[in-house]
């Protein structure tokens, strides 16, 4: 699965700090799963659209392996 | 989120605390023996709490339930990412433990020893390994933090 969470962290001018504070968890794992290391749960993956403000799909994308 | 089943996070201190206590009681009673200490439970008296029995308690049995705390206290943040890592990790430690324990079967017929490895090895294997994961994840969080 590819995200652009980096894309829109940018766009909303961001740290991983931020976001990770703003949805509750780690830095680490922000940055796990920006660097595709690490899939989020459907929740999360909620919560990261919700401070972006975008439908998830926006935000994650299936790749051709997936 | 939450978390079941795990000790809070101070609790990994007392966790330590019983693994690193093993250390002065085992050299005090090699103090104590010299270089005949043959291992655990060599007597033949069969009261529930011999020296020896409580030698056992005192050294082995405290490593296991500090290693035991340490593996399954939280972290500071704890988040589905650091359980998930849990979950990898337990699963390589009891592969590792059963691979171990299959290998030392097939080529050793000392029981006690085997026991005894038993109970230690998997936790222990599960901390290393954990504790990589997590130091790996940061070390890549430095990284990424000193491009920008």
């Amino acid at each position: 699965m590819k995200n652009n969470i980096r894309v829109e962290r940018a766009i909303k001018n961001i740290t991983q700090a931020d976001l990770a504070e703003l949805i509750g968890v780690s830095r680490q794992t922000i940055n796990t799963i920006e660097s595709n290391r690490y899939v989020p749960s459907t929740v999360l993956a909620l919560k990261i659209a919700h401070v972006f403000g975008k439908p998830v799909e926006e935000i994650f994308m299936l790749d051709e392996t997936d | 989120m939450k978390t079941r089943f795990l000790f809070p996070y101070w609790c990994r201190y007392i966790g330590w605390l019983l693994i690193v206590i093993h250390i002065p009681i085992m050299a005090l009673k090699k103090m104590e023996v010299g270089n005949s200490f043959q291992g655990y439970n060599t007597g033949v008296n069969t009261a529930l709490f011999t020296p020896d029995h409580l030698f056992f308690i005192a050294t082995a049995l405290f490593m296991a339930i500090g290693l035991f705390i340490v593996a399954f206290s939280k972290e500071k943040i704890e988040d589905e990412q650091i359980s998930q890592l849990r979950l990898d990790s337990l699963q390589w430690a009891i592969y590792f433990n059963y691979l171990l324990l299959i290998v030392i079967l097939i080529f050793s017929k000392d029981g006690a020893h085997i026991l005894f490895l038993n109970m230690l090895i998997p936790l222990a294997f599960f901390i290393i390994r954990f504790r990589w994961k997590i130091y790996q994840n940061n070390r890549l969080l430095r990284k990424d933090e000193n491009l920008r």
